[in-house]
């Protein structure tokens, strides 16, 4: 029996080794090391911040195939080329001459754009909740990212009409299951999210801007909720929107938002810091020279790519008093249309850069890339007084020139739209358009629509504007008619083709497709 | 069939009975037999001198003489007062007892398909690694060596391919587990063969289910030798030999390079680079620079065993050394092994233990293997023969070339020869091997267990084990200041040092009980619980760049640099841990009837949240009908069973934390005016939380049958359908990831038969004997999921080319090889003319020479559309045998093996390097009409891509058979032995890969790798005569 009494031990001593690892579940939860995670991100303010910089990444987007929204569309319009080098690149020149295929074009990448945005800013709407920090900066958080969430969803609606609408991530399960929905539902979302932005009192109506410029104001949200609203042709509710934005007296400064045109055209061109969010600036996009960006991936450069990608081909000076331009990639080229209404404005100079005046007078030459007409968009050109020293990276991915999403002649010329064509109040319809008109000299004119439409093509030429424009008029077919615009299907994008394999995405009936 | 002897003694009236058991074949006495006098209950135990006593009743009875693992005897007592008896090694009967998890279980009454190597098998034979052990020798297993460098590993497939390639297609190599500690892939080259006393292959889910999760690919249970109790026992078996290369390939000699580069050029339009081919006679043959027709190989193993009734113990040394054949120098290997494994019966209920075994080893490597770019073995292949070795002429030698870089020479200064014809990785292989001088890696593994087992009631034992697996690796390589060509230059030396460690470990505890109830029903039930934790490498590695040295034996880290010139690197693992509980219950009634069922239950670190533990049923039945009162009392069938199982094994290979969302960084964005930009994270791709273990189901019908006493036979029918097979994917760009998270979406199914045989007869002193296996496979994949159409594998580029030579389609044998398809070569323009389709000429630019390409689609032009199946890497049919005979002294035993139905493609001259030389094949080429319709005309720029294109021009016949082993023996008599203390002497003289049969024309058909059969100039396996001896003390 002694040794009956040592089994028992023994099988105790078993029992107790096998205790511990019956609770194998945190046997298994296994902290992977020198990894971040989702599950175990978002855990404080400052994790939380990281993730709203993630989102405001997107703003400033520019793809892999230097597929800019800006650059893209400029292509598009009347006001300029493809361009690019020899045969040129047939992600723009495709939708300069609108031979666009579901393959072929800079589709794919604004899609992307579009949507990596959404999924960051869904990622942070819903894990901002859950993270321990100031409730009011919480608040503000929130408030910023529903806007930038309108922002990429305004994008895709208007450049593809039949997009997915999603207000949270997609998991796994349902990745292949996403439908699209109506452009309505995609527009009633998109107020909704600028609608709650606005109503919240942690969202500030200015901000610093030496350390917070760029970041989402209540001036911001209410310009894009405007925006939304004209592009759906509610007039009342958009000139409402511009209004508060704009202030009670064209031309004045808008205390509430420190909203004023900045006195001199010109200096809304420069990259230098005192220009930077200006008075002018409503939604502006940031780019530094600081980010060491590479040839190994363009798209992650914090730098402007713009710049030497508008700059003319193999520029060389030849006198002392030639334009400091650095030899770019002479994309985008200026129409002959855009140089005839612009070039006895005073913004002419401003907006375009004359290489072959240049040239036949004998200050500077250059190399005709694709499309060439000899002239350059003068508002991105890239300059040698821009051009990054002494900065890790490769010099022409790192232009530190700031972008206008929206500024205040922008807006101003929407609200005058808005009030022409619900006919309500042309008084300040003209004032508002002959503000912008007036700064850089111009005398005044009748607030039409013709009248606005030239002011918003001069005011705003080469700033990715026109195209939209030109579609919303309903004047894109006859403009772009020489340039093979079918009306009826080029007034969007095609759904990428990638898009279509193995989900339920249908391609818009304007390229063939069922939507 | 019972063999036995008696030593008779004289008779005398007395009770007791006594005598001493010993081992037939080693004359070793048996402690621990079972004596019992027949009909009743009375018996004894041998002691450990093997000596019994046992009083009898009266001269009638009969005595019976039982061991595990011996054949039972039965002897009548007669007059008698003192028997000897001999008991006979009884591994081909049917008492014969197969390791399967967490135990053993007598053959006769195993239900599932297992498959085992016994040590006899592998006595003697010269074996580097123990898949080499394993290849050939049992059905189901389709096993290729890497390549012949020595030390190196091969690729092992268990009935198929259950898992899409990833991590190199480590993914697929079965679970090995040695003594019950699970080793990963890379490591189970640290065993010695010697050590070994059983392999067994668990091929079926009804076998492997007991390993759950992990069991998918297959597991292999490896188990170490143990002591018997007896007197000490002491064995050295070593041999000695010399390895050569069986075949060169045929390369152009210079003159013939010359002429056909002219040829190309002139083909191609441009102007004749050679003016007088036939100056340059034959100019360097590469590769007999390389080879090595006599590189030393020798093995040496002593091991000690012995024990007694308390304790017992194995205890061993090995040493193995091996040269490669080619580039000797730089392909060496070495290993040290020792063993030690103990058994202590502390109580009689009590019984402790363990196994321990450690290796040391060092492995010189030459780099690329089977690779395309460039390493001795290509370039020899690829390099002009005009170019000489080395450089002795003056002028020659006065180049800028020469005397402007930093160019290797050999020990007179000469300059080793750069060729200016064939460049880029293309290196002259002396001066590639002048600078890889000294390199190695070097690696210690220390890896066994120790377990406690209790027996507080018979049958009933509760067992515990810890086993670990310790190991530390590293490398040392100096690279020297060099000048291979304009290509390949180093101009500052640098010296590096890596060093890893790791640690895996398990814990497990068993209970297990077995039990014959009411005389018939045999029960033996098994409960256990297990925890793993393995996957923490912890690597550090530095670099000192430009120290004042310049070859490795002066390299040395006391060299001070300064700290620019430093750099180092470290990583660790992600662990892996595994909790698992499982249960298997065995019943058999009277040994005809068979009834096992198991389950268990897995939890992965791998698995998502939503799927954190899979539970892993099997079940198999099985009837003896021989084992049946109606079965007929004659010899025709002695034995017969006929089984069946069924069950579920999962394959948790997916890699750590691929259910999880990582966050990336790099999402910045620039806020104010300051110019500084701040740091953005977010989520690469969504978390996939039902990510959970590829999951095969096994159905296996088979019999095992043994007819005429001599002749064993077993069949099996298997079917393995794999679902849930991970793939990462392309998803929707709307899903906004950067990267496509990983999920279970294919399915693909493996089904074959597979035939064992065996034959042993004795006549007289003359013994025969035949072991055979024949597999065959197939392999089908049967989606892809999400309506994706085909996959392509990263491991199968075809040099530049943008076409991957293979593809996995549904329908397809995954992975096949998949290209354009020639239709014959135009001969005249006419031929070219007349290929008409849709859209008139198909091939317009093609010039008479050239192939004719089969428009696949008929769309009337020839492109990345006109691609179809054009084979499988992977035989469909293995099979190996092998043939003894034994007369008095001597014994012959011939191995060999084969493969058939797969094809290979070879993919070893360098066709984006126009000028790299040719197989003397190309002496056959098209030169005009009528003169070839396979191989096309040279042409510099190929504008027809009769060589860029991967097509069946490139695949060649993969069927092979090989003589393995050959090897002859004799055994000195016992008499002459013994007198000097010996028990057992032999001498053998033994040949490894004697001669190989098949109609491929590289290296060596055996090729493995992720995709198996893709050859880039493999290192081939090298032929060996050696010699040897074996003595038992």
């Amino acid at each position: 029996m002694e040794s009956m009494k040592r089994y028992i031990k023994y099988i105790a001593v078993t029992a107790v080794t096998l205790l511990p690892l019956s609770a194998c579940n945190d046997f298994l939860e296994v902290k992977p090391k020198g990894l971040d995670l989702e599950a175990n991100y978002y855990q404080n303010q400052e994790e939380a911040f990281n993730g709203l910089v993630a989102v405001y990444d997107v703003v400033g987007w520019q793809g892999g195939n230097l597929t800019t929204k800006v650059g893209a569309t400029l292509s598009a319009s009347d006001d300029h080329l493809g361009g690019g080098e020899g045969t040129g690149d047939k992600t723009f020149t495709t939708w300069a001459d609108y031979t666009l295929t579901p393959a072929t074009g800079p589709q794919e990448d604004l899609w992307k754009k579009g949507f990596s945005g959404i999924f960051r800013a869904n990622t942070l709407l819903l894990k901002l909740p859950g993270v321990p920090m100031d409730e009011n900066v919480k608040k503000r958080f929130i408030a910023e990212t529903l806007v930038l969430r309108a922002h990429f969803n305004f994008d895709l609606v208007r450049l593809f009409k039949n997009i997915p609408l999603l207000t949270e991530i997609v998991t796994p399960d349902e990745m292949y299951g996403i439908e699209q929905a109506t452009p309505q539902e995609v527009y009633a979302q998109i107020e909704a999210d600028l609608k709650a932005a606005i109503a919240e009192p942690n969202l500030p109506n200015t901000v610093p801007a030496s350390s917070e410029g760029g970041r989402v104001t209540q001036g911001i949200a209410h310009a894009l909720l405007g925006k939304v609203y004209l592009y759906q042709q509610k007039w009342a509710e958009a000139a409402a929107e511009f209004h508060e934005v704009n202030g009670a007296t064209p031309g004045a400064l808008n205390a509430k938002y420190g909203y004023k045109l900045v006195d001199n055209f010109g200096d809304l061109w420069k990259s230098t810091a005192d220009v930077k969010f200006n008075s002018e600036s409503i939604f502006e996009v940031g780019y530094t020279s600081t980010s060491a960006g590479g040839w190994g991936c363009i798209a992650c450069t914090e730098g402007n790519i713009l710049n030497i990608m508008t700059g003319p081909r193999g520029y060389t000076t030849k006198t002392a008093n030639a334009p400091d331009y650095i030899s770019g990639w002479s994309y985008f080229p200026v129409t002959q249309s855009l140089f005839d209404a612009i070039h006895y404005d005073p913004r002419y100079k401003y907006t375009i850069a004359n290489l072959d005046s240049l040239k036949q007078y004998g200050i500077a030459d250059y190399t005709p890339g694709a499309q060439n007409t000899g002239y350059f968009l003068e508002k991105f050109a890239g300059r040698k007084s821009n051009t990054p020293v002494g900065q890790a990276g490769a010099p022409e991915l790192n232009y530190p020139q700031n972008m206008y999403e929206i500024r205040l002649a922008d807006t101003y010329l929407m609200e005058a739209e808005a009030l022409v064509m619900a006919g309500t109040d042309l008084t300040r319809a003209a004032d508002l358009l002959n503000a912008v008109r007036a700064r850089v000299g111009l005398s005044a004119v009748a607030a039409t629509m013709d009248n606005i439409k030239l002011e918003r093509r001069l005011e705003l030429a080469g700033e990715g504007h026109r195209w939209f424009d030109l579609v919303r008029w309903g004047d894109a077919a006859t403009v772009l008619a020489g340039r093979g615009f079918v009306a009826g299907k080029h007034e969007i994008l095609p759904i990428p083709l990638n898009e279509l394999n193995n989900t339920k995405l249908e391609q818009s009936k304007e390229y063939g497709g069922t939507r | 069939m019972l063999c036995f002897a008696l030593t008779c003694g004289y008779a005398h009236a007395q009770h007791v009975v006594s005598g001493t058991v010993k081992d037939e074949n080693t004359g070793e006495q048996l402690p621990g037999v079972n004596v019992v006098l027949k009909g009743t209950s009375s018996g004894t135990i041998s002691d450990a001198e093997g000596r019994y006593s046992l009083e009898v009743p009266s001269q009638d009875a009969v005595l019976i003489f039982s061991f595990v693992g011996y054949a039972k005897q039965e002897v009548p007592v007669g007059e008698r007062n003192s028997i000897d008896v001999l008991l006979m090694s009884d591994i081909s009967t049917l008492d014969e007892v197969v390791v399967v998890g967490y135990g053993t279980q007598k053959k006769s009454v195993v239900s599932g398909s297992i498959s085992s190597v016994k040590a006899a098998d592998l006595e003697g034979m010269p074996i580097n690694r123990i898949e080499q052990a394993l290849q050939g020798r049992t059905s189901g297993l389709t096993i290729a060596a890497n390549s012949g460098q020595p030390g190196g590993g091969a690729t092992v497939r268990l009935r198929g391919i259950t898992s899409f390639n990833r991590d190199g297609g480590n993914n697929n190599q079965p679970l090995w587990v040695v003594d019950g500690v699970i080793i990963d892939n890379g490591g189970i080259g640290y065993l010695n063969q010697s050590d070994i006393e059983s392999i067994e292959v668990l091929k079926d889910a009804a076998s492997q289910a007991i390993y759950g999760a992990r069991a998918a690919a297959g597991v292999i249970l490896v188990t170490t030798k143990k002591g018997k109790a007896g007197t000490l026992k002491m064995n050295y078996n070593g041999y000695y030999g010399i390895s050569e290369p069986a075949r060169k390939l045929d390369l152009l000699n210079a003159t013939q390079y010359a002429t056909l580069r002219n040829e190309a050029a002139a083909a191609n339009g441009d102007p004749l680079p050679f003016a007088n081919p036939e100056a340059y006679g034959q100019g360097t043959d590469w590769q007999s620079l390389i080879f090595n027709k006599s590189a030393k190989r020798q093995n040496h193993e002593f091991s000690i065993s012995g024990g007694n009734e308390k304790s017992t113990f194995y205890t061993s040394f090995g040493y193995l050394s091996q040269e490669g054949i080619v580039a000797t120098d730089i392909s060496k290997y070495k290993r040290f092994n020792i063993r030690l494994n103990s058994t202590h019966k502390a109580k009689k209920w009590l019984t402790v233990g363990q196994n321990l075994g450690y290796a040391y080893n060092k492995s010189i490597g030459l780099g690329n293997t089977n690779s395309e770019f460039g390493g001795p073995l290509s370039s020899a292949i690829n390099l002009d023969p005009i170019t000489p070795a080395v450089v002795t002429n003056p002028t020659e030698a006065n180049l800028p070339i020469y005397t402007n870089n930093p160019v290797r020479r050999d020990e007179n200064g000469n300059p080793y020869g750069i060729s200016p014809y064939v460049g880029q990785e293309m290196t002259n292989p002396l001066a590639y091997i002048s600078k890889q001088l000294g390199n190695y890696d070097w690696g210690h593994n220390i890896i066994g267990n120790f377990f406690v087992e209790a027996e507080p009631i018979k049958g009933l034992k509760v067992r515990s084990t810890v086993g670990a697996k310790l190991a530390f690796w590293g490398n040392e390589a100096f690279t020297p200041v060099y000048f291979l060509n304009s290509s390949n230059i180093i101009s500052q030396n640098s010296f590096t040092r890596e060093n890893n460690v790791r640690l895996d470990w398990n814990l497990e505890n068993t209970i297990s009980y077995t039990r014959t109830l009411l005389e018939d029903h045999n029960v033996t039930v098994l409960v256990g619980q297990g925890a793993y934790l393995d996957d923490n490498t912890r690597m550090t590695r530095v670099t000192f760049n430009g120290i004042p040295a310049d070859n490795f034996d002066d390299a040395s880290f006391n060299y001070k640099v300064p700290a620019t010139q430093r750099t180092s690197d470290a990583s660790e693992g992600q662990d892996h841990t595994v909790s698992s509980l499982f249960a298997r219950i065995n019943y058999d009634y009277k040994e005809k009837y068979l009834i096992s069922a198991l389950v268990r239950r897995d939890g992965s670190s791998r698995f998502g949240e939503n799927y954190r533990f899979g539970i892993f049923p099997s079940f198999s039945l099985g009837w003896v009908p021989s084992n049946e009162n109606f079965w007929p009392a004659n010899d025709v069938v002695n034995f017969l069973k006929i089984r069946g199982s069924y069950g579920f094994v999962g394959n948790d290979n997916i890699g750590n934390f691929s259910f999880l969302s990582t966050i990336g960084s790099g999402r910045n964005y620039t806020f104010g005016t300051t110019g500084s930009y701040l740091n953005g994270f977010s989520p690469n791709a969504p978390a996939n939380p039902n990510l959970r273990w590829e999951e095969t189901t096994s159905t296996n019908i088979g019999f095992e049958a043994t007819i005429l006493n001599d002749f064993t036979f077993t069949f099996d029918w298997y079917k393995k359908a794999t679902k849930d097979i991970l793939q990462n994917p392309r998803i929707p760009f709307y899903v906004g990831a950067i990267s496509n998270p990983a999920a279970n979406v294919a399915d693909m199914e493996n089904s074959g038969i597979e035939l064992e045989l065996g034959w042993h007869k004795q006549v007289g002193e003359l013994t025969l004997g035949f072991n055979g296996n024949f597999s065959y496979l197939k392999n089908k994949v049967t989606n892809l999921g999400n309506g994706i159409k085909f996959l392509t594998d990263g491991n199968a580029g075809f040099q530049g080319s943008a076409y991957s030579i293979t593809r996995t389609e549904v329908g397809h044998t995954y992975n096949s090889f998949y290209g354009f398809q020639t239709q014959g070569i135009f001969q005249t323009q006419e031929e070219i003319e007349a290929y008409v389709g849709p859209k008139g000429k198909i091939q317009p630019n093609a010039r008479p020479g050239d192939f004719r390409w089969e428009d696949i689609n008929g769309d009337g032009l020839i492109n990345e559309n006109d691609r179809k199946f054009l084979g499988n890497p992977m035989p469909n049919y293995t099979y190996g045998f092998t043939l003894s005979a034994g007369y008095k002294g001597f014994d012959v035993v011939v191995f060999s093996q084969g493969v058939a139905g797969n094809q290979i493609f070879q993919g070893l001259r360098r066709f984006g390097i126009a000028s790299s030389n040719w197989q003397t094949e190309a002496l056959g080429r098209w030169t005009g009409p009528g003169t070839s319709n396979t191989y096309p005309r040279l042409v510099t720029n190929d504008p027809n891509n009769n060589l860029n294109n991967p097509s069946d021009f490139y695949l060649k016949d993969g069927d092979y058979f090989r003589i393995k082993t050959l090897q002859i023996g004799y055994t000195l008599p016992k008499s002459v032995v013994s007198k000097v203390g010996l028990e057992r002497t032999r001498i053998y003289v033994m040949s490894e890969n004697l001669a190989t049969f098949t109609k491929y024309n590289g290296y060596d058909p055996e090729i493995g790798g992720g995709t198996m059969s893709i050859d880039r100039g493999i290192y081939p396996q090298a032929r060996s005569f050696m010699v040897g001896l074996t003595v038992g003390f």
